[in-house]
């Protein structure tokens, strides 16, 4: 049997820290969620709604992106360059045809949404369009369509859900807490409060720790999406250029246009704050040195081959 | 791609070719030719992604010597295009179908041969209908086939119509693709 010459074996040590990452927010929201369960049908109710809201969210994400940068979609005969290069890179990584929107923003960037590999949705600015060059651009939509064959929407969604329940309850708790007092009167409330109390300072514990946890998987997940495009194109060094001619571009671009479209950095190729000063555990993207770094590597294999 | 490899987000290595079934067009080209009436342009392609690295231009000059050498006793001519999007298409002309079937195997099997099989893209070929050019697609990735009739004009637009009968007329003849959003148009196909 013939074999495929470039694997670029896998990262595990990247795996591995996803791995126990992922196992560390299950940990913590199986704890979170026993802790719901004792302390009463509030917080039950609690997660079905919240439960619904995440449906909901998988449900319109696509939508409500396109809508939040101003996006629209596009067809063949409005893109047609664009078009032709999705459908290549999709024939290459054996993915059906997401749909493909384009927003009107000299911020270059891009992102993927959609809750399934058939509900995909892939946007471009007009930005990210005029400042690469076709093999680069080429590279950043390899890119988009890794989140996509990787499931990344909806993995993100899935994982947000408990972080959403903690977060709501940080929010809404004391109000919760107030109802739980004063409400009925007639029905026995013994121990009503200390229950509260402990669903509001686990909640704070749960929404704080989840949230780091979910920052670095999204980084986890940006690394696997360079290397699914590197795969994908078979030209790492064209996404690296292109990430090094974003990153440049963006630090120039200025800060009202950042924050229209800052809501979603999660799911841009770069965030769209970047600052060479921010490079903690708080960012959803991997620094662009780390990112690059790792395509040179990439390269290195690939020629070696 | 297993569960594990999604939820990781590990994706070893892209999809390779499908078990070949590309010799299921010299027949359904027959079928083409006798009762649809469908000429076949004397002409077809094979569309790949080129590496830029040394072993992969070794291989891929091989191929086209080895090409060019089967063509002396065939007929069968070659050229060689890379398209504004870095895909190469290597083009093979014969008025004999079959060598031309033969010649795009030669292709493949060469590229797989070398390890690279996942950079295979498809297989175009060109038909006439009418005076209007129909292509029948293979993706090696799928090991299926799709028509694909442009209608004239820049605006890239296709005969849906068209292709939809053919899938039907062709059924029975070829591996078809049955997901239509994985009928992926080419268009400026040098054929």
């Amino acid at each position: 049997m013939v074999r495929s010459r470039i694997t670029f074996g896998r990262d595990v040590g990247l795996q591995a820290r996803m791995l126990l990452t992922m196992f560390l927010l299950g940990l913590l929201y199986v704890a979170f969620v026993v802790v719901l369960l004792q302390s009463g049908a509030q917080a039950t109710m609690m997660l079905v709604i919240v439960g619904g809201m995440v449906l909901a969210q998988l449900f319109l994400a696509d939508k409500l992106a396109l809508a939040a940068v101003g996006a629209k979609e596009v067809e063949a005969s409005e893109a047609p360059a664009l078009h032709a290069m999705v459908e290549r890179l999709c024939i290459q990584a054996d993915l059906p045809k997401p749909r493909i929107a384009v927003a009107d923003t000299p911020v270059p960037n891009a992102f993927a949404m959609g809750r399934s590999q058939k509900k995909a949705v892939v946007c471009a600015t007009t930005g990210i369009m005029r400042a690469l060059e076709p093999h680069e651009l080429e590279g950043v939509l390899a890119h988009e369509l890794a989140h996509v064959k990787n499931r990344d929407c909806l993995i993100m969604t899935i994982a947000s859900f408990f972080a959403t329940v903690a977060a709501m309850i940080t929010q809404f708790g004391f109000f919760f807490g107030g109802g739980f007092g004063h409400g009925g009167g007639s029905d026995d409330d013994d121990g009503g409060h200390p229950a509260i109390l402990v669903v509001l300072l686990v909640s704070v514990a749960v929404y704080a720790i989840s949230f780091v946890l979910m920052l670095a998987l999204s980084r986890y997940r940006e690394f696997s999406a360079d290397r699914g495009a590197a795969l994908t194109t078979g030209r790492p060094s064209a996404l690296a250029s292109a990430l090094v001619k974003i990153s440049g571009v963006m630090e120039r671009v200025p800060d009202q246009d950042l924050r229209a479209v800052g809501r979603m950095n999660a799911f841009f190729i770069v965030p769209t704050s970047v600052k060479t000063t921010v490079r903690s555990i708080f960012s959803t993207h991997p620094p662009m040195e780390k990112r690059i770094a790792r395509l040179e590597q990439l390269e290195i294999e690939l020629q070696r081959a | 791609m297993g569960f594990l490899d999604a939820l990781l987000g590990g994706r070893r290595k892209l999809t390779a070719p499908a078990p070949d079934r590309l010799f299921a067009m010299t027949t359904a080209q027959v079928t083409l030719e006798v009762e649809l009436g469908l000429r076949h342009r004397n002409v077809a392609g094979v569309v790949f992604q080129p590496l830029a690295t040394s072993d992969f231009r070794e291989i891929a000059s091989e191929t086209d010597e080895l090409l060019r050498s089967a063509g002396k006793d065939t007929g069968t001519t070659v050229e060689t295009a890379d398209d504004e999007f870095g895909y190469r298409w290597i083009v093979l002309r014969d008025s004999d179908f079959e060598d031309l079937v033969v010649s795009l195997n030669t292709v493949s099997t060469q590229i797989q041969g070398g390890g690279y099989g996942d950079r295979l893209l498809c297989c175009v070929f060109a038909f006439e209908e009418e005076g209007r050019p129909v292509y029948l697609i293979y993706n090696f990735k799928r090991g299926a086939f799709y028509p694909f009739v442009p209608v004239g004009g820049s605006d890239h637009r296709r005969d849906n119509e068209r292709e939809l009968r053919l899938k039907a007329q062709l059924a029975a003849e070829l591996p078809i693709e049955q997901e239509l959003e994985r009928w992926f148009p080419l268009w400026e196909i040098p054929l």
